[in-house]
């Protein structure tokens, strides 16, 4: 398939041209170049995924022609993925939003026309105004949803703390937030995997050489094959992880939490746990202990459901024992797999701790994170925001709730008051939430859908209006401060200018706010009593000024002065033009940062580096790249963890008041084997797409042009089907139409494809139609835990087209 | 105009006389397919002009395809001409004296029309004239076999134009420099094929034998069509003779050239050395080797020599024709096979098949540029046949030689 | 002056792609199936599912391998194809007739056809876009994840390339062929 982008013939053309400037090459032998005066290297952060790695941007007379790793990050290690070189076609790219739309026909049509960002505002306001008068001035009536992003905070601290509105979604819940709350109630953090010392990791499901984490996938990767970490994979497929394991564990869909409890009682049993290190930190260990040999969680018993051979379970939990406290059951990222993806993560976590790994080199880390200036912003509160309407769904949901409840309580009338509007900032649920028919359902029901976004996904095309975000590459966004062993600030600057009419976060919400200040307050003056009371005591004036109903106010001021003074107001000016030149900073850096080879960097030297931090309890985790909002986290903490300074490995609390069992058990009747002749679907990543973000990029088109679905070879030829055969793939919910690529990489009982195409949008000319939408088939089950959806439960049906 | 006619003798014509031909059947048939032939030609020129190599179905695992083939083929015909002829004049064999002229216009106007298919290959063929000879490449069997076959154009238009004037020293002079470089072109040729170190099917000293061999083959072969259609099968006893004459040696060709062919499949064949066995075997079993090469090219018309001793010379005409189809086989499958074999053997991207062997299939454009230069070829010799007297002249009964 | 070279930590690679990506941008290649300077080969992993074997799954990432002893410089009738003065195969564009001997000689698949020039364009370690600078990373090198490559000096007995091919094993591809080149396979 040859695709030759509009976009990347353009880049080539910026070449050609910036070539041009330089020096003719001689025929033979090399010449002096003179690169054109307007060459210029510019720091910013890649925004093509979550890791968010440093890269530097060379730009030649204003046109950006590469982008190379920034050395100085010790979070990305020195290097820029796939996604990362192509930032320049998602520059590039023709059907790039480029200026604010209203649209014209009906929901879902695609038909817009162009207006001025006054005039989307004033579309806004005149809705959002008559949604919250009618409904009495409960702000709670505006959801909203966003995307991982580093301006995602701005955004949400609009609408949440501004607009007040309590129905915030995002991508926790159809994430990590069960591996997230069972690390945090266990351990009292998540923690990072300290792969760089690690000599024993097992990593069930999490997929690092494809679905790329930094800085886990470049330090583990460099250190397998018999090179100083023992890697075990355990997967219902091979991927590129497996082929670098020392051993591959085919697991049954669903079962880890089977494995995980068989390995706990081998440990157990034959008392191979770390004694002192469990009798010092671990609260509860002896009914655990207890727990788990009452319950005969045997390898045997393991083997039957999980498909894993008993020996295998041993020598596995032995080789960890062994090896620990250097040895890591990887925490796991993208985990709504499961019903019990909750108790499967506590489960991995108290294993874990049972070899003493746990705070120290080698094992879970916390590390340290560098303090930033606040940027805070004055949020007024407001007496009829309701709570949130699925706040019932499951057993314990926070503010970033749980998308499929949320939205099946919009569409199914158990909502207590209407949702009627709706605000979706880089994220794309028609795509990215499962039942796909479903969230189409919910959106048309809105009275006023926005969508803030750079590209025209599908969950634009059923906007009514478009907010057109600059690119990460155009924009400035909040610093940011990365926590770990080796902690440091990064910060993102413009590397070429605006395009089109195009405005960053900061500035969408500045204008959004100037224009919905004064309609909102006197909608809150007719219905907030309390409010009215204030105004009374402190008159009108005062009350908007101080208690922040001037809904601009944090957003006025530039994102390079808020930077500033977050920067400088702990670390001085020195700090801040260090990170505006070279784009990383951290203290000591020039004292510590040194070349090693042409590939290795040290950041921090040895002594310096933050591996044992822990003195007391873990008051607060810093290292939170876990997209979960931290105060949510504390208050999980606060609520449910047993008032000890130690690992729990029971959580009474949790059991009491919201009847989720205290200790990890096996439940069967929240585990559905396969039935024969049907199949479990999975999905996953490839490293060279990012969810659905991706898909009409030139160049990772040309590098992965479509999804296949991987069907075991015998099971395919049984049913005539060849490589490249059109097969349907039909769940309860739904069915898509795929390319099949029998593989004996994935069992007879499982189908996979990757996540991230179908797109039905027709402005997304190289996406449109390519490939297929899984969350088109997968049916909208959650775990009742948190409301995190159980991605992994679909069961679907196979035939030849 | 006058004094070019005594430098250089040849039939003045009117347009209208040029244009003149007898209305057979057959003439009109071939007035017909040379005609359609070159607008094939024209229209794919016209769609090769404004797309460039897009319009042929060359790949990067595949980048010598149909054009190449049919160049090796005009070439070979060419040089198979030249050294049958030179049988004749330069190693004075005197059944072959009687086809000096015809035979050297064959081989240059084949040569001519090889150079035309490989004008719409090469991508740059005016660099290529200027840089063979500013910088030019000494460790290239492509820039000696350019750079010979360049000389031997020209040293056989000047063995053309002494023949015609009837003098024999220097027609023998320029035929032997002629055949000489030609044979020296032409085994470079094959050289293009066996210095490929990175393909054990071709890598070897066979192919640049064996293409000589293969030139006397494929000469033969277009002498029975060029005679047979010159005298409609009504033979003067002297053309006869050659013609028994010839057939003789096209069965001791063929004989050396299926022994040569039997030898080289068991000898690619033993051993199974990866590379080199399997598509060995490939190309032992695919029906353009069976078919083409070994039936209509060799087998068919070597039994019938055998069988009639060489004299059954009407049927040779005609076996001639398929033994003219399969050579073009054997070039086509020189050029495919010596590219079966995919140098990478890993795929490169999760969603596809490993590469089994590489895959080709010329495009009609490649076609039509293939097959409409055989019509221009044909054209070409009918204006040959009309401006020169290719005839021999009418000797007395020869003595048996 | 230098003798440039690669050794190749290929068990590292994850075939994430990073360097082929890399490449395409830094020397604005053209996008399309058979246009690449450089790839990861993926090997085709042997077994029956649950029993597969994982050492014959891997990852080869290749690109030409800048042979001392190249076929497509003896083949190329115009010289287009030369060895500059850092020991890296170079083609130049201006020279080249499309004859594509070269791609037919050359036993790696390293060579395709730049549609922009038609002419033939391989891998040339950046030669034009970092080399000429001065720098000595290739963007394939930079960029990797797991820095599977190191690029360096082969005629500097200080250089890391080759200090590395003192004290590691490593081959070549084809080796048996003479073509001798300059890319090593770190075992």
């Amino acid at each position: 398939m040859s695709i030759v982008g509009a976009s990347v013939a353009a880049t080539a053309l910026a070449k050609t041209e910036a070539a041009s400037n330089k020096a003719k090459i001689t025929d033979f032998g090399l010449s002096k170049t003179q690169w054109s005066d307007k060459l210029q290297e510019i720091p910013t952060l890649c925004e093509m995924c979550v890791n968010k790695c440093a890269a530097i941007a060379r730009v030649e007379d204003g046109v950006l022609t590469k982008l190379n790793p920034n050395p100085l990050f010790p979070k990305s290690r020195n290097m820029l993925c796939a996604r990362g070189n192509a930032g320049i076609q998602a520059l590039e790219d023709p059907d790039r939003l480029k200026y604010p739309l209203i649209r014209v026909g009906e929901r879902g049509e695609g038909k817009f026309k162009r207006v001025t960002w006054d005039e989307a505002n004033e579309y806004i306001k005149d809705k959002m105004v008559k949604i919250i008068d009618e409904e009495k001035d409960n702000r709670s009536t505006i959801g909203f949803c966003a995307g991982e992003g580093m301006a995602e905070h701005t955004y949400k601290s609009f609408m949440a703390d501004k607009i007040g509105s309590s129905n915030f979604v995002n991508h926790g819940s159809i994430c990590l937030a069960t591996t997230i709350a069972g690390y945090t109630l266990t351990l009292g953090g998540y923690g990072q995997a300290d792969l760089e010392n690690a000599e024993y990791v097992i990593m069930a499901g999490a997929n690092r050489a494809e679905a790329i984490v930094t800085p886990d996938t470049m330090d583990v990767f460099k250190r397998t094959k018999g090179r100083g970490t023992k890697l075990i994979v355990v997967d219902p497929r091979f991927t590129n992880t497996a082929s670098h394991a020392d051993k591959w564990l085919p697991i049954e869909v669903g079962t880890d939490l089977a494995f995980v409890l068989a390995l706990t009682y081998v440990v157990v049993s034959e008392e191979r746990y770390n004694k002192r290190f469990c009798s010092e930190n671990l609260s509860d260990f002896e009914e655990y202990k207890k727990h788990i040999i009452s319950n005969n969680y045997t390898p045997e018993w393991a083997q039957a459901i999980t498909g894993i051979k008993a020996d295998d379970i041993r020598e596995t939990a032995r080789d960890f024992m062994a090896h620990a406290p250097r040895a890591i059951y990887y925490q796991g990222r993208r985990t709504a797999w499961s019903l019990q993806d909750y108790q499967l993560r506590r489960a991995q976590a108290i294993f874990s701790a049972m070899g003493g790994g746990i705070d120290k080199k080698g094992g879970i880390i916390f590390g340290k994170k560098l303090p930033l200036g606040s940027h805070d912003i004055n949020s007024p509160s407001y007496d009829n925001a309701k709570e949130r309407i699925e706040k019932s769904k499951a057993a314990s949901i926070g503010t970033s709730g749980s998308w499929i409840a949320w939205r099946n309580t919009i569409i199914d009338g158990t909502a207590p008051y209407p949702i009627r509007a709706f605000f979706a900032y880089k994220q794309n649920p028609m795509l990215s939430i499962p039942n796909t028919t479903k969230t189409k359902q919910m959106l048309e029901k809105m009275e006023l859908v926005v969508v803030i976004d750079t590209m025209p996904s599908d969950t634009v095309m059923m906007a009514d209006v478009v907010l057109p975000e600059s690119l990460y590459l155009e924009r400035e966004d909040p610093v940011k401060s990365f926590g770990g062993t080796e902690p440091s600030i990064a910060l993102r600057k413009p590397v070429v200018e605006a395009r089109y009419d195009t405005k960053p976060v900061i500035e969408i919400m500045r204008g959004l706010g100037e224009k919905l200040t004064k309609p909102l307050f006197e909608i809150s003056k007719k219905y907030d009593e309390s409010l009215q009371e204030e105004i009374e005591e402190r008159g009108e004036k005062a009350v908007f000024k101080e208690d922040g109903y001037d809904l601009a106010e944090g957003y006025r001021h530039s994102q390079k002065t808020i930077n500033h003074h977050m920067v400088s107001s702990i670390y001085g000016e020195e700090a801040w033009k260090t990170l505006r030149e070279k784009g990383v900073f951290y203290p000591d850096m020039d004292k510590f940062f040194k070349k090693i080879s042409t590939n290795e960097y040290e950041y921090y030297p040895e002594h310096k580096k933050n591996y044992s931090v822990i003195q007391g309890d873990l008051i607060q985790e810093p290292y939170h790249d876990t997209c979960i909002d931290i105060e949510e986290i504390a208050v999980l903490v606060k609520k449910f963890r047993t008032a000890t300074k130690k690992i729990a490995c029971a959580l009474y609390n949790f059991e009491k008041r919201k009847g989720v069992d205290a200790m990890p058990k096996w439940r069967d009747e929240l585990y559905t084997p396969t039935p024969v002749g049907k199949f479990k679907f999975i999905t996953g990543r490839h490293g060279q797409f990012t969810q659905s973000g991706s898909a009409n990029n030139a160049l990772l088109l040309d590098l992965l042009p479509e999804n296949y679905l991987w069907i075991n070879k015998r099971v395919a030829e049984a049913k005539g089907i060849k490589f490249g055969d059109n097969v349907a793939v039909k769940s309860k919910i739904g069915e898509i139409q795929i390319k099949a690529y029998p593989t004996e990489k994935i069992g007879p009982n499982v189908v996979f494809f990757i996540h991230g195409f179908g797109a039905e949008s027709s402005e997304l000319t190289l996406a449109h139609h390519r490939g297929a939408n899984d969350n088109m088939i997968i049916e909208d089950i959650y775990e009742t835990t948190f409301g995190s959806a159980a991605m992994h439960e679909t069961v679907v049906e196979l035939r030849r087209v | 105009m006058m004094n070019l006619n005594k430098i250089f003798p040849f039939k003045r014509h009117t347009l209208k006389s040029f244009f003149e031909f007898e209305r057979t059947p057959l003439n009109l048939f071939m007035f017909a397919l040379s005609f359609t032939l070159v607008s094939f030609l024209v229209y794919g020129i016209a769609v090769y002009i404004e797309h460039g190599h897009h319009a042929y179905g060359v790949t990067r695992q595949h980048a010598w395809g149909l054009l190449i083939a049919m160049y090796v083929f005009f070439v070979v015909s060419s040089t198979g001409l030249c050294i049958m002829s030179s049988l004749g004049h330069v190693f004075n064999i005197k059944a072959f004296k009687i086809i000096g002229k015809r035979a050297i216009v064959g081989a240059i106007i084949a040569i001519l029309t090889g150079f035309l298919v490989i004008a719409f290959e090469i991508g740059h063929p005016v660099r290529m004239v200027i840089y063979n000879v500013l910088t030019p490449g000494l460790t290239s069997a492509i820039w000696w076999m350019g750079t010979l076959y360049g000389m031997y154009l020209f040293f056989i238009i000047l063995e053309f134009f002494f023949l015609n004037n009837a003098n024999h020293k220097f027609s023998k002079m320029f035929g032997l420099a002629g055949l000489i470089v030609g044979l020296a072109a032409h085994s470079n040729l094959g050289a293009v094929f066996g210095f490929l170190v990175a393909r054990p099917i071709a890598n070897g000293v066979f192919f640049p034998l064996y293409f000589i061999l293969s030139a006397m083959v494929t000469g033969s072969y277009l002498l029975f069509l060029i005679y047979g259609w010159r005298y409609k099968m009504k033979f003067p006893p002297e053309v006869q003779r050659f013609m028994v004459v010839l057939a003789q040696v096209l069965g001791l060709l063929l004989g050396i050239l299926i022994f040569f062919e039997i030898w080289r499949a068991l000898t690619s064949i033993y051993g199974m050395m990866p590379e080199r066995g399997d598509i060995a075997i490939h190309m032992l079993t695919s029906k353009s080797f069976i078919f083409g090469e070994v039936l209509l090219g060799m087998l068919i018309p070597f039994v019938i020599i055998i069988f009639s001793r060489g004299r059954a010379i009407k049927t040779m005409v005609y076996a001639s024709i398929t033994g003219m189809v399969g050579i073009f086989w054997m070039r086509y499958d020189l050029v495919h096979d010596t590219q079966l074999a995919p140098m990478m053997p890993l795929k490169i991207r999760e969603y596809s098949l490993p590469p089994g062997l590489v895959e080709y299939t010329p495009t009609s454009i490649e076609w039509m540029i293939s097959i409409g230069a055989i019509g221009v070829a044909f054209m070409m010799y009918y204006a040959a046949d009309k401006f020169f007297d290719l005839d021999h002249k009418s000797e007395p009964e020869d003595k048996i030689y | 002056m230098a003798r440039y070279g690669m050794a190749l930590d290929y068990k590292s690679c994850i075939n994430c792609k990073a360097c082929e990506s890399a490449c395409k941008e830094e020397n604005g290649i053209l996008l399309g199936a058979d246009k690449h300077r450089i790839w990861v080969g993926v090997k085709d992993i042997e077994g029956i599912f649950p029993d597969l074997s994982i050492a014959s799954s891997g990852f080869e990432p290749s690109q030409c391998q800048q042979c001392d002893n190249a076929p497509c410089q003896s083949v190329c009738p115009t010289n287009a194809t030369y060895y500059d003065d850092n020991g890296v195969v170079r083609v130049n564009p201006d020279q080249c007739i499309l004859c594509t001997y070269c791609m037919e000689a050359c036993p790696y698949d390293a060579r395709y056809i730049d549609d922009r020039t038609m002419t033939v364009d391989k891998c040339n370690f950046c030669s034009d876009t970092r080399l000429i600078n001065g720098e000595t990373t290739t963007a394939c090198q930079a960029t990797c994840p797991t820095k599977v490559r190191i690029f360096g000096d082969l005629d500097d007995p200080d250089s890391e390339i080759s200090q590395v091919l003192r004290d590691r094993d490593h081959h070549s591809m084809k080796e048996h062929l003479g073509t001798k080149p300059k890319l090593f396979y770190l075992t």
